[in-house]
Protein backbone atom coordinates (compact mmCIF):
# COMPACT_ATOMS: atom_id res chain seq x y z
CA UNK A 1 0.00 0.00 0.00
CA UNK A 2 1.29 3.54 -1.26
CA UNK A 3 0.27 6.98 0.10
CA UNK A 4 -2.90 7.78 -0.57
CA UNK A 5 -4.84 11.38 -1.29
CA UNK A 6 -6.69 11.23 2.19
CA UNK A 7 -5.13 13.54 4.78
CA UNK A 8 -4.04 12.28 7.98
CA UNK A 9 -2.10 14.76 9.16
CA UNK A 10 -2.87 18.22 8.67
CA UNK A 11 -1.75 21.91 10.20
CA UNK A 12 -2.69 25.39 9.67
CA UNK A 13 -1.03 28.72 10.56
CA UNK A 14 0.59 27.12 13.56
CA UNK A 15 2.18 29.61 16.04
CA UNK A 16 3.69 28.76 19.43
CA UNK A 17 5.48 30.95 21.20
CA UNK A 18 7.43 30.18 25.00
CA UNK A 19 7.45 32.87 27.40
CA UNK A 20 10.43 33.68 29.07
CA UNK A 21 12.24 36.02 31.81
CA UNK A 22 13.24 37.78 28.91
CA UNK A 23 10.52 38.09 25.99
CA UNK A 24 8.15 35.35 24.49
CA UNK A 25 10.01 32.85 22.29
CA UNK A 26 8.59 31.80 19.03
CA UNK A 27 9.12 28.49 17.87
CA UNK A 28 6.51 27.92 15.38
CA UNK A 29 5.53 31.31 13.40
CA UNK A 30 2.71 30.15 11.35
CA UNK A 31 3.73 26.92 9.61
CA UNK A 32 1.00 24.95 7.53
CA UNK A 33 1.13 21.64 6.07
CA UNK A 34 -0.47 18.10 5.01
CA UNK A 35 0.34 14.72 5.25
CA UNK A 36 -1.36 11.89 3.37
CA UNK A 37 -1.68 8.15 4.81
CA UNK A 38 0.81 6.02 4.01
CA UNK A 39 3.27 8.83 3.84
CA UNK A 40 6.59 9.21 5.50
CA UNK A 41 7.23 12.46 6.03
CA UNK A 42 10.43 14.08 7.08
CA UNK A 43 10.27 17.84 9.35
CA UNK A 44 14.35 18.48 8.51
CA UNK A 45 15.79 21.44 10.62
CA UNK A 46 18.41 22.30 12.72
CA UNK A 47 18.52 21.92 16.58
CA UNK A 48 15.96 24.86 17.60
CA UNK A 49 13.91 25.18 14.37
CA UNK A 50 11.07 24.21 15.71
CA UNK A 51 10.90 20.26 14.85
CA UNK A 52 10.26 18.84 18.26
CA UNK A 53 7.63 21.51 18.83
CA UNK A 54 5.58 21.12 15.89
CA UNK A 55 6.01 16.86 17.06
CA UNK A 56 4.96 17.77 20.34
CA UNK A 57 1.76 19.61 19.56
CA UNK A 58 0.39 16.92 17.03
CA UNK A 59 1.08 14.27 19.49
CA UNK A 60 -0.93 16.05 22.28
CA UNK A 61 1.75 17.06 24.47
CA UNK A 62 1.76 20.83 23.64
CA UNK A 63 -1.36 23.26 23.15
CA UNK A 64 -0.76 25.53 19.85
CA UNK A 65 -0.91 29.17 20.66
CA UNK A 66 -2.52 30.16 17.33
CA UNK A 67 -3.70 27.98 14.47
CA UNK A 68 -5.18 24.40 14.25
CA UNK A 69 -3.65 20.86 13.70
CA UNK A 70 -5.88 17.81 12.96
CA UNK A 71 -4.56 14.38 12.94
CA UNK A 72 -6.83 11.94 11.15
CA UNK A 73 -9.82 14.89 11.73
CA UNK A 74 -9.98 15.15 15.04
CA UNK A 75 -8.27 18.78 16.56
CA UNK A 76 -5.20 18.08 19.04
CA UNK A 77 -6.24 20.89 21.03
CA UNK A 78 -9.48 20.12 21.59
CA UNK A 79 -10.20 16.34 20.98
CA UNK A 80 -6.60 15.70 22.40
CA UNK A 81 -8.73 12.01 23.32
CA UNK A 82 -9.74 10.94 20.08
CA UNK A 83 -5.88 12.08 18.72
CA UNK A 84 -4.02 9.37 21.33
CA UNK A 85 -6.45 6.54 20.50
CA UNK A 86 -5.28 6.71 16.55
CA UNK A 87 -1.32 7.88 17.29
CA UNK A 88 2.00 7.07 19.14
CA UNK A 89 5.12 8.59 19.24
CA UNK A 90 8.90 7.65 20.29
CA UNK A 91 11.87 10.07 20.62
CA UNK A 92 15.71 9.14 20.25
CA UNK A 93 16.46 10.95 23.81
CA UNK A 94 14.23 8.73 25.72
CA UNK A 95 14.30 6.11 28.25
CA UNK A 96 10.96 4.53 27.81
CA UNK A 97 11.28 1.83 29.64
CA UNK A 98 11.50 -0.09 32.91
CA UNK A 99 14.46 -1.06 33.95
CA UNK A 100 14.29 -3.83 36.29
CA UNK A 101 11.84 -5.46 33.87
CA UNK A 102 12.07 -7.35 30.33
CA UNK A 103 11.69 -5.62 27.15
CA UNK A 104 8.55 -7.82 26.67
CA UNK A 105 6.63 -7.28 29.97
CA UNK A 106 7.95 -3.63 29.09
CA UNK A 107 6.25 -4.02 25.78
CA UNK A 108 3.44 -5.93 27.23
CA UNK A 109 2.78 -3.26 29.76
CA UNK A 110 2.62 -0.48 27.36
CA UNK A 111 0.00 -2.55 24.90
CA UNK A 112 -1.85 -2.37 28.12
CA UNK A 113 -1.95 1.62 27.98
CA UNK A 114 -4.44 1.08 24.66
CA UNK A 115 -6.41 -1.83 26.15
CA UNK A 116 -4.90 -4.37 23.88
CA UNK A 117 -6.49 -7.83 24.73
CA UNK A 118 -3.24 -9.96 25.97
CA UNK A 119 -3.28 -12.66 23.44
CA UNK A 120 -3.28 -9.99 20.59
CA UNK A 121 -0.68 -7.76 22.40
CA UNK A 122 2.14 -10.88 22.76
CA UNK A 123 1.21 -10.92 18.87
CA UNK A 124 2.41 -8.00 18.57
CA UNK A 125 4.99 -8.03 20.04
CA UNK A 126 6.04 -11.18 18.68
CA UNK A 127 5.86 -9.81 14.82
CA UNK A 128 7.20 -6.49 16.07
CA UNK A 129 10.46 -7.98 17.77
CA UNK A 130 10.62 -10.17 14.43
CA UNK A 131 11.12 -7.45 11.96
CA UNK A 132 12.70 -5.09 14.48
CA UNK A 133 15.75 -8.32 15.21
CA UNK A 134 14.47 -7.88 18.81
CA UNK A 135 13.54 -11.60 19.12
CA UNK A 136 16.46 -12.59 20.82
CA UNK A 137 16.51 -9.88 23.76
CA UNK A 138 13.03 -10.08 24.43
CA UNK A 139 13.60 -11.80 27.58
CA UNK A 140 16.64 -9.32 28.63
CA UNK A 141 15.68 -6.86 31.56
CA UNK A 142 16.07 -3.47 30.08
CA UNK A 143 18.58 -1.66 31.30
CA UNK A 144 20.83 -4.94 30.24
CA UNK A 145 20.46 -3.80 25.97
CA UNK A 146 22.37 -2.02 24.51
CA UNK A 147 21.54 1.63 23.46
CA UNK A 148 20.48 0.04 19.66
CA UNK A 149 18.39 -3.01 21.34
CA UNK A 150 16.67 -0.64 23.29
CA UNK A 151 15.79 1.76 20.55
CA UNK A 152 14.54 -0.80 18.36
CA UNK A 153 12.51 -1.85 21.52
CA UNK A 154 11.28 2.34 22.18
CA UNK A 155 10.17 1.88 18.07
CA UNK A 156 8.40 -1.47 18.94
CA UNK A 157 6.80 0.33 21.05
CA UNK A 158 5.48 3.02 19.01
CA UNK A 159 4.05 0.31 17.51
CA UNK A 160 2.37 -1.65 19.72
CA UNK A 161 -1.41 0.07 19.14
CA UNK A 162 -1.24 -0.47 15.30
CA UNK A 163 -1.40 3.24 15.37
CA UNK A 164 -3.05 5.21 12.19
CA UNK A 165 0.33 8.26 12.70
CA UNK A 166 2.95 7.55 14.30
CA UNK A 167 5.26 10.77 15.25
CA UNK A 168 9.14 10.05 15.71
CA UNK A 169 11.67 12.57 16.98
CA UNK A 170 15.13 12.02 15.81
CA UNK A 171 14.28 8.20 16.39
CA UNK A 172 18.48 6.87 14.86
CA UNK A 173 20.19 9.79 17.10
CA UNK A 174 23.29 8.29 18.75
CA UNK A 175 22.92 4.72 17.04
CA UNK A 176 25.47 2.84 15.08
CA UNK A 177 24.97 2.93 10.98
CA UNK A 178 23.65 -0.72 10.96
CA UNK A 179 20.87 0.30 13.48
CA UNK A 180 19.75 3.22 12.23
CA UNK A 181 19.57 1.62 8.89
CA UNK A 182 16.86 -1.35 9.72
CA UNK A 183 15.36 0.61 11.99
CA UNK A 184 14.76 3.15 8.84
CA UNK A 185 14.14 -0.22 6.42
CA UNK A 186 11.31 -0.87 8.91
CA UNK A 187 9.67 2.45 9.35
CA UNK A 188 9.28 2.70 5.52
CA UNK A 189 7.90 -0.76 5.32
CA UNK A 190 5.52 0.07 8.09
CA UNK A 191 3.90 2.80 5.47
CA UNK A 192 3.97 0.93 2.62
CA UNK A 193 3.29 -2.04 3.74
CA UNK A 194 -0.26 -0.82 6.12
CA UNK A 195 -0.86 2.30 5.05
CA UNK A 196 0.54 4.04 8.21
CA UNK A 197 1.78 7.64 8.32
CA UNK A 198 4.95 8.08 9.82
CA UNK A 199 6.19 11.51 10.51
CA UNK A 200 9.85 11.87 11.66
CA UNK A 201 11.43 15.13 12.90
CA UNK A 202 15.25 15.30 12.24
CA UNK A 203 18.13 16.74 11.85
CA UNK A 204 20.07 13.86 9.83
CA UNK A 205 19.50 14.42 6.10
CA UNK A 206 20.61 11.45 4.96
CA UNK A 207 18.12 9.53 7.00
CA UNK A 208 15.45 12.12 5.48
CA UNK A 209 16.83 11.28 2.11
CA UNK A 210 16.78 7.75 2.41
CA UNK A 211 13.08 7.22 3.95
CA UNK A 212 10.86 10.14 3.36
CA UNK A 213 8.68 10.51 0.57
CA UNK A 214 8.72 14.36 1.14
CA UNK A 215 9.94 16.75 3.19
CA UNK A 216 9.05 20.08 4.98
CA UNK A 217 12.59 22.24 5.42
CA UNK A 218 12.38 24.02 9.05
CA UNK A 219 14.24 27.22 9.74
CA UNK A 220 13.63 29.30 13.34
CA UNK A 221 10.03 28.19 12.99
CA UNK A 222 8.89 28.67 9.12
CA UNK A 223 8.72 26.38 6.36
CA UNK A 224 11.42 27.52 4.21
CA UNK A 225 10.82 24.63 1.45
CA UNK A 226 8.86 21.27 1.23
CA UNK A 227 8.71 18.38 -1.42
CA UNK A 228 9.61 15.39 -2.39
CA UNK A 229 13.87 15.24 -1.76
CA UNK A 230 14.51 14.90 -5.56
CA UNK A 231 12.03 17.86 -6.23
CA UNK A 232 13.82 19.85 -3.94
CA UNK A 233 17.59 18.98 -5.03
CA UNK A 234 16.75 19.35 -8.38
CA UNK A 235 15.81 22.76 -8.05
CA UNK A 236 19.23 23.68 -6.87
CA UNK A 237 20.69 23.58 -10.65
CA UNK A 238 24.21 22.54 -10.44
CA UNK A 239 26.28 20.75 -7.98
CA UNK A 240 28.09 22.24 -5.49
CA UNK A 241 31.68 22.93 -5.17
CA UNK A 242 33.88 21.53 -2.33
CA UNK A 243 37.02 23.19 -1.49
CA UNK A 244 40.10 22.02 0.70
CA UNK A 245 41.77 25.38 1.29
CA UNK A 246 44.99 26.35 3.83
CA UNK A 247 46.01 27.68 5.68
CA UNK A 248 42.12 28.19 7.41
CA UNK A 249 41.12 31.75 6.88
CA UNK A 250 39.02 33.39 9.64
CA UNK A 251 35.83 33.45 7.80
CA UNK A 252 34.36 32.71 4.49
CA UNK A 253 31.90 35.77 4.13
CA UNK A 254 34.00 37.10 1.11
CA UNK A 255 32.24 35.03 -0.61
CA UNK A 256 29.02 35.85 -0.09
CA UNK A 257 29.72 38.78 -2.62
CA UNK A 258 30.50 36.47 -5.64
CA UNK A 259 27.59 36.30 -8.04
CA UNK A 260 25.56 33.05 -8.52
CA UNK A 261 26.94 31.92 -5.20
CA UNK A 262 23.34 30.52 -2.70
CA UNK A 263 25.16 29.88 0.23
CA UNK A 264 27.92 28.28 2.02
CA UNK A 265 28.86 25.72 4.75
CA UNK A 266 32.56 25.09 6.37
CA UNK A 267 34.66 23.42 8.53
CA UNK A 268 38.09 23.56 10.01
CA UNK A 269 40.44 20.43 10.68
CA UNK A 270 43.13 22.57 12.71
CA UNK A 271 44.90 19.04 13.19
CA UNK A 272 45.53 19.07 8.96
CA UNK A 273 45.70 23.03 9.08
CA UNK A 274 43.17 23.53 6.26
CA UNK A 275 39.41 24.46 6.09
CA UNK A 276 37.02 22.53 3.95
CA UNK A 277 34.33 24.71 2.33
CA UNK A 278 31.13 23.77 0.48
CA UNK A 279 29.79 26.73 -2.30
CA UNK A 280 26.39 26.56 -3.29
CA UNK A 281 26.22 27.66 -6.97
CA UNK A 282 23.82 28.58 -9.53
CA UNK A 283 25.75 27.18 -12.37
CA UNK A 284 29.01 26.41 -13.27
CA UNK A 285 30.03 29.83 -13.68
CA UNK A 286 29.60 30.72 -9.81
CA UNK A 287 31.69 27.31 -9.32
CA UNK A 288 34.78 29.08 -10.88
CA UNK A 289 34.17 32.39 -9.65
CA UNK A 290 34.26 31.37 -6.39
CA UNK A 291 37.68 29.20 -6.87
CA UNK A 292 39.01 32.49 -8.21
CA UNK A 293 38.03 34.30 -5.16
CA UNK A 294 39.43 31.93 -2.39
CA UNK A 295 42.43 31.99 -4.52
CA UNK A 296 42.32 35.87 -4.63
CA UNK A 297 42.21 36.11 -0.69
CA UNK A 298 45.39 34.57 -0.45
CA UNK A 299 44.66 30.85 0.14
CA UNK A 300 45.83 27.73 -1.64
CA UNK A 301 43.37 25.07 -2.53
CA UNK A 302 44.67 21.76 -2.05
CA UNK A 303 42.19 20.00 -3.75
CA UNK A 304 38.42 20.74 -5.23
CA UNK A 305 35.65 18.56 -6.64
CA UNK A 306 32.08 19.08 -7.70
CA UNK A 307 29.17 17.23 -4.96
CA UNK A 308 26.19 15.97 -6.33
CA UNK A 309 23.38 17.83 -4.67
CA UNK A 310 22.31 16.53 -1.03
CA UNK A 311 19.25 18.49 1.20
CA UNK A 312 22.50 19.75 2.60
CA UNK A 313 23.00 22.09 -0.23
CA UNK A 314 19.19 22.86 -0.52
CA UNK A 315 19.53 24.24 3.65
CA UNK A 316 22.63 25.98 2.31
CA UNK A 317 21.32 27.49 -0.70
CA UNK A 318 17.93 28.36 1.15
CA UNK A 319 19.54 30.21 4.01
CA UNK A 320 22.88 30.91 3.16
CA UNK A 321 24.47 28.43 5.92
CA UNK A 322 24.79 25.20 7.14
CA UNK A 323 22.98 23.77 9.70
CA UNK A 324 25.77 23.70 12.06
CA UNK A 325 26.48 27.46 11.08
CA UNK A 326 22.30 28.14 11.91
CA UNK A 327 23.13 26.72 15.36
CA UNK A 328 25.42 28.75 16.44
CA UNK A 329 24.03 32.01 14.98
CA UNK A 330 21.04 30.80 17.31
CA UNK A 331 16.92 29.67 16.32
CA UNK A 332 14.27 29.55 18.23
CA UNK B 1 -4.50 -0.69 35.97
CA UNK B 2 -3.69 -3.86 36.52
CA UNK B 3 -0.57 -3.51 34.17
CA UNK B 4 1.07 -0.62 36.38
CA UNK B 5 0.46 -2.81 39.47
CA UNK B 6 2.10 -5.87 38.07
CA UNK B 7 4.99 -3.83 36.81
CA UNK B 8 5.37 -2.66 40.05
CA UNK B 9 5.70 -5.96 41.31
CA UNK B 10 7.91 -7.70 38.71
CA UNK B 11 10.22 -4.93 39.15
CA UNK B 12 10.64 -5.15 42.96
CA UNK B 13 10.75 -9.04 42.81
CA UNK B 14 13.01 -8.64 40.03
CA UNK B 15 15.26 -7.39 42.82
CA UNK B 16 15.15 -9.42 45.46
CA UNK B 17 17.77 -6.72 47.36
CA UNK B 18 15.17 -4.37 46.95
CA UNK B 19 12.76 -6.22 49.30
CA UNK B 20 15.72 -6.67 52.27
CA UNK B 21 16.41 -2.36 51.75
CA UNK B 22 12.89 -1.50 52.18
CA UNK B 23 12.51 -3.22 55.87
CA UNK B 24 16.07 -1.37 56.96
CA UNK B 25 14.53 1.58 58.35
CA UNK B 26 11.78 0.36 59.56
CA UNK B 27 12.93 -2.59 61.40
CA UNK B 28 15.78 -0.19 62.78
CA UNK B 29 13.57 2.30 63.79
CA UNK B 30 10.86 0.10 65.20
CA UNK B 31 13.60 -1.81 67.23
CA UNK B 32 15.16 1.38 68.94
CA UNK B 33 11.75 2.78 70.06
CA UNK B 34 10.96 -0.47 71.53
CA UNK B 35 14.03 -0.47 73.18
CA UNK B 36 13.02 2.73 74.79
CA UNK B 37 9.88 1.48 76.03
CA UNK B 38 11.23 -1.06 77.27
CA UNK B 39 14.14 0.98 79.03
CA UNK B 40 11.91 3.88 80.77
CA UNK B 41 9.70 0.58 81.92
CA UNK B 42 6.84 1.47 79.93
CA UNK B 43 7.16 -2.65 78.74
CA UNK B 44 3.37 -2.38 77.79
CA UNK B 45 3.55 0.36 75.24
CA UNK B 46 6.17 -1.58 73.14
CA UNK B 47 3.13 -2.87 70.69
CA UNK B 48 3.26 0.68 69.62
CA UNK B 49 6.48 0.79 68.02
CA UNK B 50 6.03 -2.58 66.37
CA UNK B 51 2.96 -1.32 64.60
CA UNK B 52 4.75 2.28 64.17
CA UNK B 53 7.53 0.01 62.03
CA UNK B 54 4.52 -1.76 60.27
CA UNK B 55 2.92 1.47 59.14
CA UNK B 56 6.47 3.34 58.26
CA UNK B 57 7.05 0.50 56.08
CA UNK B 58 3.78 1.89 53.96
CA UNK B 59 4.14 5.77 54.08
CA UNK B 60 8.16 5.67 52.82
CA UNK B 61 6.38 3.56 50.07
CA UNK B 62 3.58 6.33 49.64
CA UNK B 63 6.87 9.01 49.92
CA UNK B 64 9.44 7.05 47.39
CA UNK B 65 7.65 4.82 45.41
CA UNK B 66 4.63 7.17 44.66
CA UNK B 67 4.55 10.41 45.41
CA UNK B 68 7.94 10.69 43.20
CA UNK B 69 7.36 8.45 40.63
CA UNK B 70 5.41 10.62 38.33
CA UNK B 71 8.37 13.11 38.53
CA UNK B 72 10.54 9.93 37.99
CA UNK B 73 8.93 9.07 34.91
CA UNK B 74 8.84 13.06 33.67
CA UNK B 75 12.44 13.09 33.81
CA UNK B 76 12.41 9.51 31.51
CA UNK B 77 10.07 10.32 28.91
CA UNK B 78 7.30 7.71 30.54
CA UNK B 79 4.96 10.42 31.74
CA UNK B 80 5.08 11.73 27.78
CA UNK B 81 3.72 8.03 27.12
CA UNK B 82 1.30 7.99 29.42
CA UNK B 83 -0.14 11.69 27.99
CA UNK B 84 0.21 10.52 24.49
CA UNK B 85 -1.96 6.68 25.39
CA UNK B 86 -5.60 7.02 25.82
CA UNK B 87 -4.83 5.36 29.40
CA UNK B 88 -6.49 7.43 32.37
CA UNK B 89 -3.71 8.55 34.06
CA UNK B 90 -6.06 8.16 37.95
CA UNK B 91 -5.85 4.36 36.93
CA UNK B 92 -2.10 4.42 36.19
CA UNK B 93 -1.75 5.72 39.63
CA UNK B 94 -4.09 3.51 41.34
CA UNK B 95 -2.13 0.57 39.96
CA UNK B 96 0.25 1.82 41.25
CA UNK B 97 -0.80 2.38 44.42
CA UNK B 98 -1.85 -1.35 44.44
CA UNK B 99 1.76 -2.64 43.10
CA UNK B 100 2.87 -0.22 45.61
CA UNK B 101 0.88 -2.03 48.62
CA UNK B 102 1.39 -5.67 47.57
CA UNK B 103 5.33 -5.03 47.42
CA UNK B 104 5.03 -3.68 51.16
CA UNK B 105 3.42 -6.28 52.57
CA UNK B 106 6.79 -8.89 53.19
CA UNK B 107 8.57 -5.95 54.64
CA UNK B 108 5.50 -4.91 57.24
CA UNK B 109 5.01 -8.88 57.79
CA UNK B 110 8.94 -9.10 58.30
CA UNK B 111 8.90 -6.16 61.19
CA UNK B 112 5.81 -7.57 62.62
CA UNK B 113 7.26 -11.08 63.12
CA UNK B 114 10.71 -10.00 64.47
CA UNK B 115 8.81 -7.04 66.71
CA UNK B 116 6.30 -9.86 67.99
CA UNK B 117 9.35 -12.43 68.43
CA UNK B 118 11.54 -9.94 70.24
CA UNK B 119 9.29 -7.78 72.29
CA UNK B 120 5.84 -9.91 72.82
CA UNK B 121 3.45 -7.15 73.07
CA UNK B 122 0.32 -7.99 74.43
CA UNK B 123 -2.30 -7.48 72.26
CA UNK B 124 -6.22 -7.10 73.41
CA UNK B 125 -7.79 -6.31 69.65
CA UNK B 126 -11.08 -5.84 67.67
CA UNK B 127 -9.87 -7.59 64.98
CA UNK B 128 -12.50 -6.26 62.52
CA UNK B 129 -12.17 -3.10 63.74
CA UNK B 130 -8.57 -3.76 63.33
CA UNK B 131 -8.64 -5.02 59.73
CA UNK B 132 -11.43 -2.06 58.19
CA UNK B 133 -8.94 0.29 60.06
CA UNK B 134 -5.80 -0.66 58.22
CA UNK B 135 -7.60 -0.92 55.03
CA UNK B 136 -8.90 2.40 54.94
CA UNK B 137 -5.76 3.91 56.83
CA UNK B 138 -3.91 2.60 53.56
CA UNK B 139 -6.63 3.60 51.23
CA UNK B 140 -6.16 7.34 52.87
CA UNK B 141 -2.07 6.94 52.55
CA UNK B 142 -1.90 6.09 49.07
CA UNK B 143 -4.64 8.34 47.97
CA UNK B 144 -2.62 11.11 49.65
CA UNK B 145 0.50 9.89 47.56
CA UNK B 146 -1.05 9.60 44.34
CA UNK B 147 -2.24 13.35 44.95
CA UNK B 148 1.08 14.22 45.95
CA UNK B 149 2.42 12.43 42.95
CA UNK B 150 0.48 14.59 41.14
CA UNK B 151 1.34 18.01 42.69
CA UNK B 152 5.57 16.66 42.21
CA UNK B 153 4.71 17.25 38.79
CA UNK B 154 5.34 20.85 39.10
CA UNK B 155 8.32 20.59 41.96
CA UNK B 156 10.61 18.73 39.45
CA UNK B 157 13.92 18.06 40.72
CA UNK B 158 13.17 19.32 44.54
CA UNK B 159 10.65 16.57 45.01
CA UNK B 160 13.03 14.68 46.48
CA UNK B 161 14.28 17.30 48.57
CA UNK B 162 10.63 17.56 49.06
CA UNK B 163 10.39 14.02 50.43
CA UNK B 164 13.31 14.51 52.38
CA UNK B 165 11.43 17.03 54.23
CA UNK B 166 8.35 15.44 54.75
CA UNK B 167 9.42 11.78 55.92
CA UNK B 168 10.40 12.69 59.80
CA UNK B 169 8.11 15.19 60.59
CA UNK B 170 5.09 13.65 59.19
CA UNK B 171 6.15 10.26 61.28
CA UNK B 172 6.72 12.78 64.07
CA UNK B 173 3.41 13.99 64.10
CA UNK B 174 1.15 11.44 63.17
CA UNK B 175 2.33 9.62 65.70
CA UNK B 176 3.79 6.43 64.61
CA UNK B 177 5.96 5.66 67.37
CA UNK B 178 3.78 7.41 70.38
CA UNK B 179 0.68 8.69 70.48
CA UNK B 180 0.11 12.01 68.95
CA UNK B 181 -3.19 13.30 69.24
CA UNK B 182 -5.36 12.36 72.13
CA UNK B 183 -5.05 12.59 76.10
CA UNK B 184 -1.39 11.02 75.74
CA UNK B 185 -0.35 13.53 73.22
CA UNK B 186 2.97 15.59 74.01
CA UNK B 187 1.28 18.54 71.42
CA UNK B 188 -0.95 21.42 71.94
CA UNK B 189 -4.29 21.46 70.62
CA UNK B 190 -3.76 23.26 67.58
CA UNK B 191 -0.62 20.91 66.35
CA UNK B 192 -3.05 17.64 67.10
CA UNK B 193 -5.58 19.30 65.08
CA UNK B 194 -3.21 20.02 62.11
CA UNK B 195 -1.14 16.74 62.48
CA UNK B 196 -4.93 15.32 61.98
CA UNK B 197 -5.04 16.11 57.91
CA UNK B 198 -2.19 13.05 57.69
CA UNK B 199 -4.33 10.01 57.28
CA UNK B 200 -1.32 8.39 59.11
CA UNK B 201 -2.06 10.65 62.43
CA UNK B 202 -5.96 9.01 62.18
CA UNK B 203 -5.17 6.10 61.19
CA UNK B 204 -2.43 5.11 63.68
CA UNK B 205 -4.91 6.00 66.56
CA UNK B 206 -7.29 4.60 65.55
CA UNK B 207 -5.08 1.25 65.11
CA UNK B 208 -3.63 1.64 68.82
CA UNK B 209 -7.32 1.67 70.26
CA UNK B 210 -8.39 -1.04 68.43
CA UNK B 211 -5.33 -3.52 68.46
CA UNK B 212 -3.98 -2.67 72.04
CA UNK B 213 -7.04 -1.43 73.52
CA UNK B 214 -10.07 -3.65 71.96
CA UNK B 215 -11.79 -0.89 70.66
CA UNK B 216 -14.40 -1.99 68.11
CA UNK B 217 -16.49 -0.35 65.34
CA UNK B 218 -18.35 1.98 67.88
CA UNK B 219 -15.39 3.10 69.50
CA UNK B 220 -13.54 4.21 66.29
CA UNK B 221 -16.52 4.50 63.78
CA UNK B 222 -15.18 8.09 63.96
CA UNK B 223 -12.16 7.80 62.46
CA UNK B 224 -13.50 5.11 59.81
CA UNK B 225 -15.17 8.22 58.56
CA UNK B 226 -12.48 10.09 58.49
CA UNK B 227 -10.46 7.94 56.76
CA UNK B 228 -13.30 7.33 54.29
CA UNK B 229 -13.36 11.16 53.57
CA UNK B 230 -9.78 11.68 53.23
CA UNK B 231 -9.68 8.97 51.09
CA UNK B 232 -12.06 9.85 48.50
CA UNK B 233 -10.89 13.97 49.31
CA UNK B 234 -7.18 12.64 47.99
CA UNK B 235 -8.36 10.95 45.30
CA UNK B 236 -10.70 13.78 44.15
CA UNK B 237 -7.71 15.95 44.78
CA UNK B 238 -5.60 13.90 42.61
CA UNK B 239 -7.83 13.87 39.73
CA UNK B 240 -8.33 17.60 39.62
CA UNK B 241 -4.89 18.13 40.35
CA UNK B 242 -3.48 16.11 37.49
CA UNK B 243 -6.23 17.48 34.87
CA UNK B 244 -5.38 21.31 35.66
CA UNK B 245 -1.52 20.53 35.26
CA UNK B 246 -1.99 18.15 31.81
CA UNK B 247 -3.39 21.57 31.00
CA UNK B 248 -1.45 24.18 32.54
CA UNK B 249 1.65 21.80 31.34
CA UNK B 250 0.15 21.31 27.39
CA UNK B 251 -0.04 25.51 27.75
CA UNK B 252 3.44 26.08 29.26
CA UNK B 253 4.94 23.77 27.61
CA UNK B 254 6.45 22.13 31.27
CA UNK B 255 5.56 18.29 30.72
CA UNK B 256 8.67 17.59 29.52
CA UNK B 257 12.00 18.25 30.96
CA UNK B 258 13.64 18.20 27.32
CA UNK B 259 11.69 21.22 25.82
CA UNK B 260 13.74 22.36 21.78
Amino acid sequence: MSATDHVSVEVRDLRREFKTKEAPVVALDGISFQVREGEVFGVLGPNGAGKTTTIRILSTLLLPTSGTAKVMGFDVSTEPEKVRHVINMASGAEKAGYDFITAKKNLWFFSQLYGLPSAVAEARIRELSELLGLTKYLDRKFYALSTGYRQRATIARAFINDPKVVFLDEPTIGLDVMTARSIREFLRSEAKRNGRTVMLATHNMAEVEAICDRVAIIDRGKIIAAGTPDSLKRALGAPALVMEVSPPPKSFDFLTGVAGVRGFTSATDEERDLSTVQVVVGDDDAAAEAAKRVQAEGLKVIASWRKPASLEEVFVALVGRGFKEREEQGGD
Amino acid sequence: MRARALVRLWSIYGEPLWVIVNMGFPILSSLAFSLLYLSIGAGSYVGFAVLGGVMVSFWSNVLWSMASQFNWDKQDGMFEIYLTSPASITAILIGMSLGGIINTVPSAAIVTAIGWALFHPVVYASWGAVVLTFFLTLAALYALGMTLSSLYLVYGREAESMNNVLQEPVSMFSGVYFPSIGAFSPFPFAVQLAASLIPLTIGMDALRRSLFFGQGFSGVSLDLFLLADLSVAFLIASMVALKALERKGRTDGTISVRIR
